[in-house]
């Protein structure tokens, strides 16, 4: 360390002699923790451009974390505090690849939580798989689940399933409303995550005999969307499905309003769904739809305390990856010892029903034997003001949609 | 550097990860850092030795990642044969990209060479039915064996990527001290007195891309072997590739053998320690970081680190000032 020490002091020739101490060195983190504590790794996109729903992640883990530290930890464990190693995934799967190798290596997670953008968690579960340790994730990609990996656990309906559920539900929405959809538009960025979903939206449309008269994705990070929103206009859609991240949603959304076209708008998660969206967008954003794989406002006991603390609403990221915590720490009871393979057997098959894993759709988290949690189901959720209301399916729904035609 | 001083590093190289933890951390680290020496290495013959600032060479690299990947998920490849494919299909594409656009030069011709490797990330997002598209593609995981180049632990890995290191500074090596490294620096200093002289330098500009662009293709096939998994977006990215590339040559000292090996063993585990100690702080810290001293190290030394090695060996007055 003292080498690494010599690094950072940053002399030239100190920096030098410093490198083969540097290279060769692990890197040991400081880390107080105490012998008992359970550690669990946190790697999330902390920079880059998903850092906002990394950061959102961290948070609801966090808050979890803390909740039950508070409570005593794990009592079958004698009390085990969790002690969260929280890494930076950055942007790409190298890098998210590495830091996995880190924290089993170095910091002897028990399980790891992550990566919000299914390529980073499909490069860590890579990592994982190897080392038989439980990863959980909040990743819509069908990929996860559909490789046959045993230790890895998605708490979210598929990407599909989502795209499907954005389309169907949006046709129960306007049939309620007395109109019949016959014609969408769908836009998505050209992403694991826009690819996949456009895929079970299209899906859908094809199914229900709804006619896609627009269908184009285009690259992440685009400036101009102004060319897009002109073919919109020309394609006379009855409603448009755009699936994007934060800031294309916002360029998409203004754009449409600059050119007053005002039919529904479905989005489809990530952008849609956080406050940046309704901050950005002021009035623009009030009554636009988004599918969602969760939502804060189904268990209003359970996410307030995220709002008080955080001073904004548990977000679907947040929320998802306290659940997967909540999980492993109702696992943890279960088994009793802190071993990864005894963890990945107690994650398989049992109903959760504990802390916030009340909070998602079904009211508990079940794995089937892909890894993939079968009660979790799609829900539609509108902007009014700068909150987010479940409006579909019925059962679920906390208001009537407003469906403007 | 003389040949005991070389070989005594190149063993200790070997012996290092035995040291180690063999599915630990640190030989991961190590193992990144020997590909990107190696790529380095690999970009030095053309950023080096002709001073060809190609910021394009992930369009070879990803051209092996995938081409190895694509034969070994279809038709069970053995990826040591994806290494001869992309050694061919490396070279041939270095080839198709240097006749159009040799006849640039400085920045013209990094940015025609960026240009390349943004196609290529774009023909693989939308090749979908080939490629899996922007959704990636992983290496099949199966049982162990050498053949597939599964291997047990991270040993066998870094002693490959080690390997390839060895190789590919070989190659460069031979190069510079050879007619070709003699005409590809003619072409660097000055090309109408290189015509002048009777250098064909249309040919050994070409001659030079081929060899690194193949080199560069088959370190793409390791990458896929170590990583298993990977996007366009990571194997054809201008940050995550093309850029890290030349910065290793860069960092250490742009044309000399040691350069890229010295870059890399600093950058890389510059970037993961950056990584491992800030980034539970504050976030985007470590990148931050990570990127200030990379400005730093080119602010004090331009020429690399090389540079600064030779100054205070030669001229110790100059560093102490």
């Amino acid at each position: 360390m003292q080498q690494v020490h010599a690094a950072a002091g940053a002399s030239r020739r100190r920096l030098l002699t410093g490198t083969a101490g540097l290279v060769a060195a692990p890197f040991v983190i400081r880390s107080a923790r105490a012998a008992e504590a359970v550690s669990i790794g946190v790697v999330m996109p902390l920079s880059g451009a998903n850092a906002q729903f990394g950061i959102n992640a961290r948070n609801g883990v966090q808050f979890v974390a803390d909740q039950i530290n508070a409570a005593g930890g794990i009592k079958a464990l004698g009390g085990a505090k969790i002690e969260l190693v929280v890494a930076d995934a950055t942007s790409s799967p190298t890098n998210a690849a590495s830091v996995a190798q880190r924290l089993i290596t170095q910091n002897r997670v028990l399980a790891m939580i992550g990566a919000f953008a299914s390529s980073l968690t499909i490069a860590i579960s890579e990592i994982t798989e190897r080392r038989n340790l439980p990863l959980l994730t909040m990743s819509f990609s069908d990929e996860i689940t559909g490789r046959g990996f045993k230790n890895i656990f998605q708490v979210v309906a598929k990407a599909s399933v989502l795209g499907k559920a954005q389309l169907d539900l949006t046709m129960q929405l306007a049939q309620a409303a007395g109109q019949k959809l016959e014609r969408i538009a769908i836009m998505y960025e050209d992403t694991a995550y826009g690819t996949s979903q456009s895929g079970g939206l299209r899906a859908a449309a094809k199914a229900a005999g709804v006619e896609v008269v627009m269908d184009e994705a285009y690259p992440l990070g685009i400036t101009d969307v102004t060319p897009l929103i002109n073919k919109l206009r020309g394609a006379n859609a009855q409603a448009v499905f755009p699936v994007s991240y934060l800031n294309d949603s916002l360029q998409i959304i203004r754009a449409m309003r600059a050119q007053q076209i005002d039919i529904p708008t479905i989005g489809g998660a990530a952008g849609y769904v956080i406050p940046d969206f309704a901050r950005g967008l002021g009035p623009a954003a009030e009554g636009v739809l988004s599918i969602s794989p969760a939502n804060y406002d189904l268990a209003p006991e359970l996410t307030e305390p995220f709002r008080q603390r955080f001073g904004y609403f548990m977000v679907h990221e947040a929320l998802e990856n306290g659940v997967c915590l909540s999980v492993v720490a109702e696992a943890l009871e279960k088994t009793g010892k802190a071993d990864r393979e005894a963890l990945r057997d107690a994650l398989r098959g049992h109903r959760f029903e504990t802390g916030l894993a009340k909070a998602m759709t079904g009211g508990a988290v079940q794995f089937d034997a892909t890894g993939l949690n079968t009660l979790s189901e799609p829900v539609m959720v509108q902007w009014r003001g700068d909150q987010l209301v479940t409006v579909a399916p019925g059962h679920l729904a906390r208001a009537q949609a407003v469906w403007k035609r | 550097m003389s040949r005991a001083l070389v070989a005594l590093a190149l063993l200790a190289a070997a012996l290092l990860p035995l040291a180690l933890e063999s599915e630990g951390y640190a030989i991961h680290v190590l193992t990144l850092a020997l590909l990107f020496a190696a790529l380095g290495q690999a970009w030095n013959i053309v950023g080096g030795l002709a001073n060809q600032m190609s910021l394009g060479h992930a369009a070879f690299f990803g051209i092996g990642a995938y081409a190895a990947t694509i034969l070994q998920i279809r038709f069970g490849l053995s990826p040591w044969l994806g290494l001869v494919v992309a050694l061919a299909l490396g070279g041939l594409a270095a080839a198709l990209i240097s006749l159009p656009t040799m006849r640039l030069r400085g920045h013209y011709f990094a940015l025609a060479t960026l240009a390349c490797g943004e196609v290529m990330r774009v023909i693989a997002n939308t090749a979908a039915p080939l490629t899996g598209g922007p959704a990636g593609i992983s290496v099949p995981f199966g049982a162990e064996g050498v053949w597939m180049m599964r291997f047990e632990g991270g040993r066998p890995i870094y002693w490959l990527m080690l390997g390839a290191l060895v190789v590919v500074t070989v190659v460069f090596e031979v190069i510079r001290r050879g007619a070709l490294g003699y005409r590809l620096r003619a072409v660097r200093e000055n090309i109408a007195a290189a015509e002048a002289i009777g250098v064909d330098t249309a040919r050994v500009k070409l001659q030079a891309a081929v060899i690194s662009g193949a080199l560069t293709a088959a370190l793409g096939v390791l990458y896929a072997q170590f990583n298993f998994f990977f996007d366009p977006d990571t194997v054809f990215g201008v940050a995550s590739i093309s850029v890290r590339i030349a910065l290793m040559a860069i960092i250490g000292g742009i044309g000399t053998a040691a350069g890229p090996i010295l870059g890399a063993l600093i950058v890389i585990p510059l970037e993961e320690f950056a990584n491992a100690a800030l980034s539970d702080r504050a976030a985007g810290l470590s990148q931050l970081v990570y990127g200030a001293v990379l400005i730093a190290m080119v602010l004090v030394e331009p020429r690399g680190l090389m540079a600064l090695r030779f100054s205070w060996t030669f001229r110790p007055r100059r560093a102490s000032a």
